[in-house]
């Protein structure tokens, strides 16, 4: 027999079944038995509880299984963990857990036993695991990373920091992400014994304005990239008059870099889902998408079990908790392409069509099959259960005048600490690049930072103290976007910067508008030009003119935006451009044609190696004697430069 | 029904109208290339748009009229990114006006083009003689195929050669398109220069054809 859990009944007394649910369910199986009073049955829950807490035999091990973790080797650590435990005879259990978003750290594991503080190991190989376990078990935790938490301050002897001295800790806020990496992803009891589906379970007792009311008091704004207000968009979809509405969530997340919502998907799916009820009861919906992207298989499987998991024990389907309302949900496996997040295009992908289409009528008064429709970001639905599940006060107080809350931002590029960080909006660029991600590893300068995704704009470092908010950001020339942020260093070159989000905007268009098919073609091929030493200085002006014809006359946000990495780099690097056209140099020495390979006579001794090394063998001279390149020959594929162990060759 | 204003004038019209057929009403024009009456309004082409009071841009032939809307179809800005729009899609079309079947002045795009004084189309485009009647088949060496349309093409309705009295055509595709026609109806380069050095005195771009004609003949591409 399958054992007892928390979402079962206690005793012949509980009558709760999902024909026939108890309205109290949902905290009965914490708090419980509600219904009638006995020993015994609270016990049981209690038992539970502290099972499912710190593990049958006390001690557990966590190790966490995300996209991210396995590519980095998690499943070869759980496999080592599974076979020292078996091998050793220890009585531990073993659980998984989503990523709690360092992701420089991974693959990691977490050790807790009682009476000991709860340890993080970092960087685990799969040989490391005896030692680590032997150590940690004998009360040794003098390699550990770092300890969760201490509660009684009496972990100090540890000499192990708290994870929340940690300046990338203490400088988050884990509002929506607070179960990322703490929760077993696939288990429903440990989200309900973490105040999961509290949300839920206010809601049902509430009239949908009223839920509606409440989240405009949060202010809640989405995190799909526009800001949109959430309580705007539902509430013109619940005053609509309609047989059927449904309620989308976005869970496409094409940005190259970005990596939130997948995160927060595989790591906590239960509150995402929990999220996306509360919004359906909102607006009145009775059917719901999510939207994944295939290419994020573990994602969607990881959606798809919550929602099963969720439907069976009468949380989704009809008559939620007696309540009238019925809900229910299909996960839809997207094709992948970028413009596909786009809400219109991801409608039409729904139905079967392509490609965005002109609004109005927005999709919350005809959306999918014509329908009002609400489609909301995985983030903001995420948040939405939160602010239920705690409460107004604990959102409100993080963020800015007009954009409250906590937001996501995955940081990538020439940064120490790759990660998916969650700060208060408002936080300055600087401080998300420096305290949190590290900055850049061996004590390079940070050049510019580009925020929001493939069309969002390159900030220049000195005026990294914008703060990250919707408008700060858009006069700075970049937008939030879905939140992602690269970091680029002195090594880069802008142009080519530019050029590079280009192909990308350009290989993604959906070629509907003329505009954005053929303007985004042109403009990538004078960059094209100019950094291969073509350009002519009636270039710059031309960027800027066709930047400007496309992002005001193209149909979606993607060709609205696509021009920003061009604009915002030549409002802040316009010198670099010009060198480009006027000296025909590239100075930061990236484009291929504009550098030219030198050897310095001072340094070279003469090995040879770059003559093998070189394809054209044009480099030539004595043995023991400096060697030169025939810059007339040479095809700057860079592989003396490589290969040189003098760092004799130059480009200049 | 529902009120709005183009240029500020008032007209009224049903309620599922498109921004298009107030603009019709209200007396004005907007160009259109890909919009076709009940058939296809995806606004694919953009030509068509026209500016909000907000200062949006968006295209006539799909957006839904709503009461109050104030709607310009000319202002400054809507005629700059219009042509900007025609200039794209002239660089983007391949021009092979010389063998059209939108010859005699019939393609929209010409007369956008001439109406935003947008050049690149070959005089070709606006004659109307075709297949036999062309001059090239009467062995007349006519410049229309490497020449600027614009002129309504009055010379060659007359049935007199063009000689090339607006200039070159200049992009590459046009060019390469005409000599391909000359080279076709067996023309003589020689006298296809000599005529053009009578307006074109000493523009490069004589001696481009001339190149280009050896490289396309003798490059066995034709
Ligand atoms: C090209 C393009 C791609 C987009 N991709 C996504 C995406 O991957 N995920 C997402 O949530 N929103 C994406 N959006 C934004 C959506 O259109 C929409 O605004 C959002 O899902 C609304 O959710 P929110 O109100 O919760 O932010 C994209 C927009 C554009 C123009
Ligand atoms: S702007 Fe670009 S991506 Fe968007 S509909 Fe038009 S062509 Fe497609
Ligand atoms: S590899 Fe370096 S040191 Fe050796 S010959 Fe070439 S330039 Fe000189």
């Amino acid at each position: 027999m399958a054992e007892w859990t928390l979402m079962d009944r206690c005793c012949d007394k509980c009558w709760h079944t999902v024909e026939y649910p108890c309205k109290h369910f949902i905290r009965c199986t914490v708090e419980g038995p509600l219904c009638h009073e006995s020993a015994e049955c609270r016990v049981k829950r209690k038992r539970r509880i502290e099972e499912l807490k710190y593990g049958k035999y006390g001690i557990k091990i966590k190790v966490p299984i995300s996209s991210c973790t396995l590519a980095a080797g998690a499943k070869e650590v759980y496999d080592a963990v599974s076979k020292e435990v078996l091998s050793s005879g220890l009585n531990a259990d073993i659980t998984i857990s989503g990523c709690m978003g360092l992701c420089y750290l991974d693959p990691w594991i977490e050790l807790s036993k009682k009476g000991l503080p709860t340890a993080i190991y970092v960087n685990v190989k799969p040989g490391d695991v005896p030692k680590i376990l032997k150590e940690y078990l004998s009360g040794d935790l003098s390699n550990a990373f770092a300890l969760r938490a201490d509660p009684e301050g009496i972990y100090k002897n540890y000499k192990v920091p708290l994870l929340n001295d940690l300046t990338l800790w203490s400088n988050q806020v884990r509002f929506v992400s607070r179960g990322c990496g703490v929760l077993n992803p696939e288990s429903i009891e440990d989200y309900i014994i973490s105040n999961g589906f509290r949300g839920l379970d206010k809601i049902l007792n509430m009239h949908p304005k009223n839920v509606i009311e409440f989240v405009k008091k949060s202010g809640l704004r989405g995190r799909g990239g526009a800001g949109f207000p959430t309580w705007m968009k539902w509430e013109i979809a619940q005053s609509q008059v309609s047989d059927i509405k449904y309620f989308i969530v976005n869970a496409d997340e094409g940005d190259p870099g970005a990596f939130m919502n997948r995160l927060l998907a595989e790591s906590d799916p239960y509150r995402v889902i929990e999220g996306m009820i509360i919004g359906a009861y909102a607006v009145g919906a009775s059917k719901g998408y999510i939207f994944v992207r295939a290419e994020k298989p573990l994602m969607a499987d990881r959606l798809s079990k919550a929602v099963e998991e969720i439907r069976k024990y009468g949380l989704l389907g009809r008559n939620i908790l007696g309540s009238g309302f019925s809900f229910d949900i299909e996960v839809i496996l997207s094709a992948g392409a970028f413009v596909c997040g786009e809400e219109t295009a991801l409608i039409s992908a729904i139905e079967g069509r392509t490609r965005p289409r002109q609004r109005p009528p927005y999709p919350a008064t005809r959306g999918l099959w014509d329908k009002p429709t609400v489609i909301n970001n995985v983030e903001t639905v995420a948040h939405v259960a939160t602010v239920f599940q705690v409460g107004v006060e604990e959102f409100t107080k993080y963020g800015t005048e007009k954009s409250k809350g906590t937001k996501m931002f995955c940081v990538t590029g020439c940064v120490s600490r790759t990660g998916a960080y969650e700060v208060p909006i408002g936080m300055s660029l600087s401080k998300l690049v420096y305290d949190l991600a590290g900055g850049p590893p061996d004590g390079k300068k940070v050049k510019a930072v580009q925020i929001g995704g493939p069309s969002g704009g390159c900030v220049p470092s000195n005026l990294l103290n914008t703060p990250v908010d919707y408008e700060s950001l858009q006069s700075a020339g970049a937008i939030m976007g879905s939140g992602g942020v690269v970091v680029i260093d002195e090594d880069s070159c802008m142009v080519d910067v530019a050029k590079f989000f280009t192909s990308f905007t350009l290989a993604e268009s959906c070629g509907k508008c003329f505009t954005c098919r053929v303007g985004m073609k042109l403009l990538y091929d004078i960059l094209k030009n100019i950094t291969e030493g073509k350009g002519s200085e009636e270039d710059l002006e031309l960027l800027n003119e066709l930047s400007d014809v496309i992002i005001g006359s193209s149909l979606c946000a993607l060709g609205g935006t696509a021009p920003n990495p061009i604009k915002s780099t030549l409002r802040y690097f316009r010198d670099e451009y010009v060198a480009h056209i006027k000296d025909r140099k590239c100075p930061a020495k990236v484009c291929p044609n504009l550098v030219e390979y030198w050897i310095d006579p001072a340094k070279c001794v003469g090995c040879g190696l770059c003559v093998k090394a070189c394809p054209t063998n044009f480099i030539t001279g004595e043995r023991g004697k400096p060697h030169s390149i025939d810059p007339s020959k040479c095809i700057r594929c860079s592989q003396c430069f490589i290969t040189c162990p003098q760092g004799a060759v130059i480009k200049r | 029904m529902v009120k709005l204003y183009i240029n500020n004038k008032e007209v009224q019209v049903e309620a599922a109208s498109t921004l298009l057929d107030a603009i019709v009403r209200a007396g004005f024009k907007v160009p259109t290339l890909c919009y076709l009456k009940d058939m296809f309004n995806e606004a694919t082409c953009r030509v068509c748009i026209v500016e909000l009071s907000g200062g949006r841009l968006v295209p006539s032939c799909s957006y839904p009229a709503s009461e109050g809307l104030r709607v310009l179809t000319d202002s400054e800005r809507v005629l700059k990114y219009r042509r900007a729009i025609v200039e794209m899609i002239l660089a983007s079309h391949k021009i092979k006006c010389q063998s059209c079947s939108m010859k005699g002045g019939y393609c929209q795009l010409l007369k956008l083009s001439k109406e935003f004084g947008v050049e690149g189309i070959p005089v070709c485009a606006e004659c109307p003689l075709y297949g036999s009647e062309c001059l090239l088949n009467l062995g007349i060496a006519c410049l229309g195929p490497v020449t600027i349309a614009g002129c309504d093409a009055i010379c060659t309705k007359e049935r007199s050669p063009c000689i090339g009295c607006r200039g070159p055509a200049s992009p590459d595709d046009v060019l390469e398109e005409g000599i391909k026609t000359f080279i076709k109806y067996k023309i003589n380069i020689d006298e296809v220069v000599g005529i053009s050095e009578l307006f074109w005195g000493s523009n490069p771009l004589t001696q481009t054809i001339r190149k280009l004609f050896t490289n396309l003949h003798e490059g066995g591409r034709v």
